[in-house]
């Protein structure tokens, strides 16, 4: 199947300032892809550019096959970061119009309505004005709004800030109630374990360039094995001296070492053997928090750019 | 098309809902009608009103008119009871300016009256020094003044100044015809006058007030971010083209009731000669290429801005623009075929107001200039949805600084 969204070399520039620089993506159909980076990272601009809301300066992108988002508005579903609803609006006219905008009509509709309210626990509010609304309801309701024509690619920008435990738990399970029913998702976030939970495949943003891509499971063994800890008896203090070792805490009876790319883990396990009885070696596969860190952590200097996985950009 | 219609009706009913809407809709025909009665009250009132005698000083340097000015002033007080004058008279050549000037303002003398030596025989006048600049008042003492003078100049010419009153009191009365038709004119004359002004006037309100409307909308779709969403679902051209559809909707609504107010009044007051099928098709054939323009200029200006408050200093020129029919509705009643009326009748914006002021002053405004400026009306209103479409689809997501007009002529340019 083709694949629900590819960006090649798409660079935008405010004036003197590049919000995205020559930044490429492939999303195969199906796959739920959060979009990771700090704020200001350039998130927004690259989603609105995915909706064709505004256009880059260079490169090319292809939403569900055609080069225009327009051509395809009613097979996409977009909540944007900047949430806004009509407050005069009662809750079930504010889905009847924007199913509307999508193209349902009557029954269906009407349906749609009824099932996405239930879903959401808002069956009780239909009749109310968006302006009585709490927060997390309204951002409930805006969920439902953009997926209401069931669309094949869902782009949710932010859509779990500000709620609390119980509505961001719910919308995950909407989200993967979504994927399963085929749809693409694509969501940014700056929740790591979020992303960790529900992504397939994460993209790691940073001043408009690309840090990272690929699936959550390769990100993760890329980064594997940079951190070894370990458990022992003996004096592991002659770690510290062991070629390749950059950072080394170090107390009695226990050891946690990074390593430098390209150390093989033997060498250290070889000296460890040597000074200790060990009772625990771990190459340590570490977090998508670790790793936004890691990469974003020394904004002044970015990382060079990691890539794996076949959407590798060259 | 169908999301155009579903914006537009949108649009619609939430514009009508507004208790702004419901208010407007009974409160201008209200205010226009409360103040044409209100005007006739506040006379009623004014006139039957006792006021202190309004004291006139006199230096009559003629020395021939104390007893004929006596008459006219007691001619006057018996006309008009309730506001008599009174006068007091000075010697001859006594008059101080300065010195009746604070007789005046210690409030003891209304105001003063100084006869030249020659003014029975034409060759100088009086002078009229008075507190205040009351119109009527005025009116009447330079009358009172002017009859003396004239009954000592046709006692000095042998003729008796009562008869000549009293030829002059003999009415000629006047019928007046409808010079295109030879039909009556049922309608009074200030009802004449007024009408089309009122015609151009609910014209006014019913565009630029429902334009305004359309700016706000923008204004806070923008503000509140609901734009974003929109336009994953339809393209700018398309929530433009709803949102004006809807906002044209509501004007008609509008200009229905109020022109069946119109013509429920015109009945009532009797001048349906003026209140024609004919003025109100032509009033609706300007309205709607009016209003478009009108509501393509706004909802630009509006998607350029983020504030009410920058938008209107953006809408302040074309304001000031619209107000010129408002300005010259008299003369252009007045002088409907003039070459300032014509040429005022081709600047697109205001086009509406002052063809719908010819027309209904003048049935003769020539057939050419109706076809023509509406002509010229539907070409600018493409034109300015062509360029609107433009900066909406550029602007409607632009946050920030508002930009100026070099720069929305550049987004018209280049996208």
């Amino acid at each position: 199947m083709a694949d629900a969204l590819v960006l090649e070399g798409v660079t935008k520039r405010y004036g003197q300032f590049t919000a995205v620089d020559d930044f490429s993506l492939r999303l195969p159909t199906g796959e739920v892809l959060g979009f990771l980076g700090p704020n200001g990272a350039g998130k927004t601009t690259t989603i609105r550019m995915v909706m064709s809301i505004i256009y880059p300066d260079a490169g090319r992108i292809r939403v569900l096959d055609h080069p225009n988002a327009a051509e395809v508005k009613d097979r996409i579903g977009y909540l944007p970061e900047e949430r806004g609803l009509y407050r005069k609006m009662t809750v079930a006219d504010t889905l009847h119009y924007f199913g509307q905008l999508k193209g349902l009509r009557g029954r269906a509709l009407r349906e749609r309505i009824d099932e996405s309210l239930e879903r959401v626990g808002l069956q009780d509010w239909r009749r109310k004005r968006v302006e009585a609304l709490s927060k997390g309801m309204s951002q409930k309701l805006q969920f439902i709004c953009a997926v209401l024509h069931r669309p094949e690619l869902v782009i949710l920008d932010e859509p779990f800030s500000g709620l609390d435990p119980l509505n961001a738990g719910l919308l995950e399970r909407l989200v993967v109630e979504l994927r399963d029913r085929g749809a693409t998702v694509v969501f940014s976030t700056h929740q790591m374990n979020q992303a960790e939970r529900l992504c397939d495949r994460i993209v790691l943003i940073n001043r408009g360039r690309r840090v990272i891509e690929g699936r959550v499971n390769e990100v993760r063994a890329r980064f594997a094995g940079r951190v070894v800890l370990i458990d022992g008896d003996g004096d592991l203090a002659p770690l510290a001296r062991v070629p390749g070792v950059v950072a080394a805490q170090i107390t009695s009876g226990h050891a946690r070492l990074e390593l430098a790319d390209g150390t093989p883990p033997n060498t250290v396990l070889e000296t460890a053997l040597r000074h200790a009885r060990l009772a625990r070696f771990e190459l340590q596969r570490p977090g998508l928090q670790e790793i936004f860190v890691k990469l974003v952590g020394g904004d002044t200097a970015p990382a060079e750019p990691v890539v794996s996985g076949e959407a590798a950009h060259e | 098309m169908n999301k155009v219609v579903a914006i537009a009706l949108r649009e619609f009913l939430a514009t009508v809902r507004t208790k702004a809407f419901i208010l407007s809709v009974v409160l201008l025909p209200g205010i226009m009608v409360g103040g044409m009665l209100g005007m006739e009250k506040a006379q009623q009132f004014a006139r039957s009103e006792r006021m202190p005698p309004r004291v006139l000083a006199v230096a009559d340097e003629t020395g021939a008119l104390r007893a004929d000015l006596e008459a006219q002033v007691e001619r006057a007080n018996a006309e008009r009871p309730n506001q008599p004058f009174g006068l007091v008279w000075l010697p001859p050549g006594s008059a101080d300016v300065a010195a009746l000037a604070g007789r005046v303002r210690s409030g003891e003398l209304y105001g003063y009256i100084l006869v030249a030596p020659e003014a029975v025989e034409g060759a100088g006048g009086f002078t009229l020094g008075r507190k205040d600049n009351q119109l009527q008042a005025g009116r009447a003492i330079e009358e009172m003044v002017r009859e003396a003078i004239y009954a000592v100049r046709c006692r000095a010419a042998g003729v008796d100044p009562a008869r000549v009153a009293e030829l002059r009191l003999r009415p000629v009365p006047v019928t007046e015809l409808d010079g295109n038709t030879g039909g009556p004119v049922t309608s009074n004359a200030f009802a004449r006058v007024l009408t089309p002004f009122i015609f151009m006037f609910v014209l006014f309100m019913g565009t630029f007030g429902i334009a305004q409307g359309l700016l706000t909308t923008v204004i806070e779709e923008k503000g509140s971010r609901i734009v974003e969403v929109l336009l994953s679902a339809v393209s700018p051209t398309q929530l433009m083209a709803g949102k004006i559809l809807g906002m044209a909707t509501v004007g008609f609504l509008l200009l229905g009731v109020w022109g069946g107010v119109g013509v429920a009044g015109a009945r009532s007051y009797q001048v349906t000669d003026m209140v024609t099928g004919y003025r109100l098709a032509l009033a609706f054939a300007y309205f709607v290429p009016g209003f478009l323009l009108m509501a393509a200029l706004l909802a630009a200006i509006g998607s350029a801005c983020n504030e009410l408050k920058e938008a209107q200093s953006m809408v302040f020129p074309l304001s000031l623009i619209t107000v010129i029919p408002m300005i010259f509705w008299f003369y252009l009643a007045e002088h409907p075929a003039s070459v300032l009326s014509v040429a005022l009748s081709f600047i697109p914006p205001i086009t509406p107001f002052v063809m719908v002021l010819r027309v209904c002053a003048d049935p003769d405004t020539p057939g050419w200039q109706i076809a023509g400026t509406l002509a010229l009306l539907w070409v600018s209103v493409l034109v300015a949805m062509w360029a609107a479409g433009k900066v909406f689809r550029v602007g409607v997501l632009m946050y920030g600084k508002p930009p100026s007009l070099i720069e929305l002529a550049r987004w018209v340019r280049y996208t």
